[in-house]
């Protein structure tokens, strides 16, 4: 799970939006941002995922976190970011409509999820953080990137 | 033999300076085996000679391209030696020292000489090995009253009578191994090369004249005729303005381009068996060999519009012709890919002089070991591989190596050790620089960090974590006032050097005990050559080794078999994937398919596409994520626009269509 549970003392997190809500992810995890451009698309990828990039001379997987949450993909426009995140050993790329910000959030500030949160990103959220007059949902990085039961490598998917 | 061209002497120069490179690199380490000498009173003789060899033909080649302030460097640092040779100076620290500048200096006024640059003053070396050889001849004095004083060049240039000698190449002598570089070492050996010049005569030949101060006797002139070197004793009025205005720089014969390599560490191999080639020429001729490979699917297409006209047994006797250039072909682009091979020793030769320097800049005392010298690579990474491996081992030197003061604390010898080796692992190069000092702080790479205004993750950081902090871009443990690290870089540049070339950078250290750094490179396959494809407006690469046969076949000439598709191919019928469709892109509108053969009899298949675009040499990068890694895609590489172009795995796709042929047209537009 995120080692973001043990960490005591304030975490900085990048703040982006997806689809109108403002997710936070540890910036720990992030490596770098980038304007997005040039996607190569990927014959038989799963559907959430936009194809690859090269960044600092890897290929990259972007996967697109709209169709990822279940909401319906959207053109990139100039605000479209592509936030590329480490975990586990793995370099992905997630786009974004849009990522500007960072901020600290104490642990204490985030509380678990609400049963009621049952929205369409609610298996990939962490906590939910009141920072200001705002609501963050605080994302958990290895659930998103949990692929296996979407994989399919598969010529014939 | 060409005259005409903008730059006539560009060729030989270039030869010049891959020589000068040659000879540099000898300089250097030689220096370093002779600094052991300081203070013995037995000097490593052939250390020395060998040395003295090298300084003597730098000043016989920059002569001849008539590089005065090299020519006459390389004269000063050759008296010396000289001196020390006919032990008339006995070496000393000061020497070692006007040695080691001397030489970089020297190669300076090379390198500016070849980039077009201002080159340095020469002055400050001359003076102090002139310096250096007065001390000599005081000391010498001193010991015994009667010697006579320094400059044994002059004395030698006094005494001994001088020759012209002129050398016409022929391809006879060439044949011979008489060249003109072996008639310079011949020379040489035979006495003092004191100017040296190519010329053209009037009818267009070239010849080399030499002027020599030797004792020469009857045999020896009579063996250098039947090598067509001419030696004749020159008069006092005609001495010394050889080489002034009468040369008519030209065209140089073809056969300089193979002056002998000199292969550094290879003892006992003579150097005649070595040839330099230019990388680009290799380049050239790569392409050239797909080019050829084009053009052999271009005339097979053609013979394919033929094979009904044609009686079928000259068709055979075509088709068996056919077969054997396509076989050649791939012997011999294999076999110019073997060339490409060079030992990492190569980068690695050049670093105990970086070290040296670099301890006596930062009053350290630092001890270089090199392993697996011979380690091969290609020299494509190796050029690139050469910035990232000497920025780490000069950050070992002046971050990660103590003072030996500091090291004596620390109950350490008070010198430290840098291993630079490398090592083949699989299909990877392994290239480590280790050292014994004193390990990545990390709470100073914390602070640093924090202080650059770069986001520092919390809690204890492991070496990955130190690593990518390291390598941020803004991020130097120094200040940037300590050029003997950086020179404005950092570790960033070497991360994406490496990154590029589709390696990896990993480090490990312990605090107090030393600190590692690995890169591993992919040896093989990291470059190749591919047909470049496209199909539903998307483009691929296709590696060339996979490919029998390229053909053009008409989109309504396919033969539909059940769900299978195949065209008439060599007597049979050849099944057809077309790619679009197994990827679930836009169907072609085109009425001609350009088709690849891959496998060979009952597993042979043809991958239709909509255009072949061309052929080019590629960087193979590996897809590593599981989520994007697809059967039918083997990897990855950048044409140059910086997108992503996907490389095909003909062999994976030819297994599928083998064994579930009847699936594969299911796959449409499955992904979006």
């Amino acid at each position: 799970m995120s080692a973001s549970h043990t960490v005591q003392g304030l975490e900085t997190y990048i703040l982006f939006t997806v689809a109108g809500t403002t997710y936070a992810l540890p910036s720990r995890d992030v490596r770098h941002m980038e304007m997005l451009e040039g996607v190569t698309r990927v014959p038989n990828a799963p559907p959430f995922v936009d194809g690859v990039v090269f960044s600092r001379g890897q290929v990259v997987p972007v996967v697109n976190l709209r169709v990822r949450f279940g909401f319906e993909r959207a053109p990139y426009d100039l605000r479209t970011r592509l936030i590329v995140v480490q975990s586990a050993g793995r370099v992905i790329g997630l786009v974004v409509d849009s990522a500007r910000e960072f901020v600290n959030i104490p642990p204490t500030a985030i509380q678990p999820p609400h049963e009621a949160l049952a929205g369409m990103s609610g298996r990939y959220v962490e906590g939910v953080a009141s920072v200001g007059e705002r609501l963050i949902l605080t994302l958990d990085l290895s659930r998103i990137l949990k692929f296996a039961e979407n994989l399919s490598m598969d010529l014939s998917s | 033999m060409t005259v005409d061209n903008g730059n006539p002497f560009s060729d030989f120069l270039d030869d010049y300076f891959a020589e000068c490179d040659d000879h540099l690199m000898g300089v250097r380490r030689l220096l370093l085996t002779l600094e052991s000498s300081v203070g013995r009173s037995e000097i490593n003789r052939s250390a020395l000679d060998e040395l003295f060899r090298h300084f003597h033909s730098l000043k016989g080649i920059s002569g001849m391209v008539e590089l005065r302030a090299a020519e006459d460097l390389a004269h000063s640092l050759e008296d010396y030696l000289r001196a020390l040779r006919q032990r008339e100076a006995t070496l000393t620290a000061q020497g070692v020292d006007a040695l080691f500048d001397g030489a970089q200096i020297l190669e300076q006024v090379i390198g500016a000489r070849r980039d077009g640059t201002q080159p340095p003053s020469i002055d400050g070396a001359v003076a102090q090995i002139r310096r250096v050889l007065i001390d000599a001849a005081a000391d010498r004095a001193a010991a015994a009253p009667s010697a006579d004083t320094l400059s044994t060049a002059a004395t030698a240039r006094a005494t001994q009578p001088r020759w012209r000698c002129t050398f016409s190449p022929s391809a006879d002598l060439v044949a011979r191994g008489v060249r003109v570089d072996s008639v310079r070492k011949r020379l040489a050996t035979a006495g003092e090369i004191l100017n040296a010049v190519p010329r053209v005569t009037r009818d267009g030949a070239v010849m080399f004249e030499f002027e020599l101060a030797a004792a020469l006797d009857e045999a020896t002139l009579a063996a250098w005729r039947a090598d067509g070197i001419i030696a004749e004793p020159m008069g006092d009025a005609e001495m010394s303005d050889a080489g002034n205005g009468r040369a008519t720089p030209a065209g140089l014969p073809e056969l300089l381009p193979s002056i002998d390599a000199e292969p550094g560490q290879a003892g006992g191999v003579s150097p005649s068996h070595f040839v330099r080639v230019d990388l680009t020429r290799l380049d050239e001729l790569m392409r050239n060999v797909g080019d050829l490979v084009i053009s052999r699917a271009r005339l097979s297409e053609t013979l394919g519009r033929l094979e009904r006209r044609i009686p079928s047994a000259e068709w055979r006797a075509i088709q068996e012709n056919a077969v054997a250039i396509d076989r050649q072909l791939r012997t011999l682009r294999e076999g110019i890919m073997r060339v490409r091979l060079v030992p990492v020793g190569e980068i690695f030769r050049r670093m105990p002089f970086v070290v040296r320097d670099l301890a006596r800049e930062t009053g350290k005392r630092v001890r270089l070991e090199l392993q697996g010298q011979s380690t091969e690579i290609d020299k494509f990474l190796i050029e690139r591989m050469m910035d990232p491996v000497l920025h780490l081992v000069r950050n070992a030197v002046s971050h990660g190596i103590e003072t030996a003061e500091e090291r004596i604390a620390a109950g350490k010898r008070p010198e430290g050790t840098i291993v630079l080796s490398a090592a083949t692992a699989g299909d990877l190069v392994r290239i480590e620089v280790a050292d014994d000092g004193r390990g990545v702080d990390a709470d100073a790479v914390v602070a640093r960090a924090t202080e650059a205004g770069l986001p520092v993750p919390q809690g204890t950081l492991d070496a990955s974590h130190l690593l990518s902090l390291l390598c941020a871009p803004g991020f130097s443990t120094r200040d940037e006032s300590d050029r003997a690290s950086g020179r404005g870089v950092g570790m960033g540049v070497v991360q994406a050097a490496v990154e590029e070339l589709s390696g990896s950078l990993s480090l490990e250290t312990t605090p107090g005990a030393g600190t590692r750094f690995t890169l591993e490179l992919p040896v093989t396959l990291a470059i190749t050559d591919a047909l470049i494809a496209t199909v539903g407006g998307e483009t691929f690469a296709v590696p060339q080794g996979a490919v029998r046969e390229v053909m053009e076949v008409p989109a309504s000439g396919l033969l539909q078999v059940e769900r299978n598709e195949m065209t008439p191919y060599r007597g049979g019928a050849l099944p057809i994937v077309r790619l679009g469709r197994l990827f679930g892109l836009p169907d072609s509108t085109r009425e001609r398919l350009h088709v690849f053969v891959v496998g060979t009899g009952a597993a042979a298949l043809g991958i239709a596409v909509d255009r072949i675009v061309g052929q080019r040499e590629i960087v193979v990068r590996a897809i590593a994520d599981a989520l994007v890694r697809v059967e039918g895609i083997s990897g990855a590489t950048d044409l140059g626009d910086g997108n992503v172009v996907l490389i095909l795995d003909p062999a994976v796709l030819a297994r599928h269509m083998r064994e579930r042929p009847d699936r594969v047209f299911a796959a449409t537009g499955a992904s979006r």
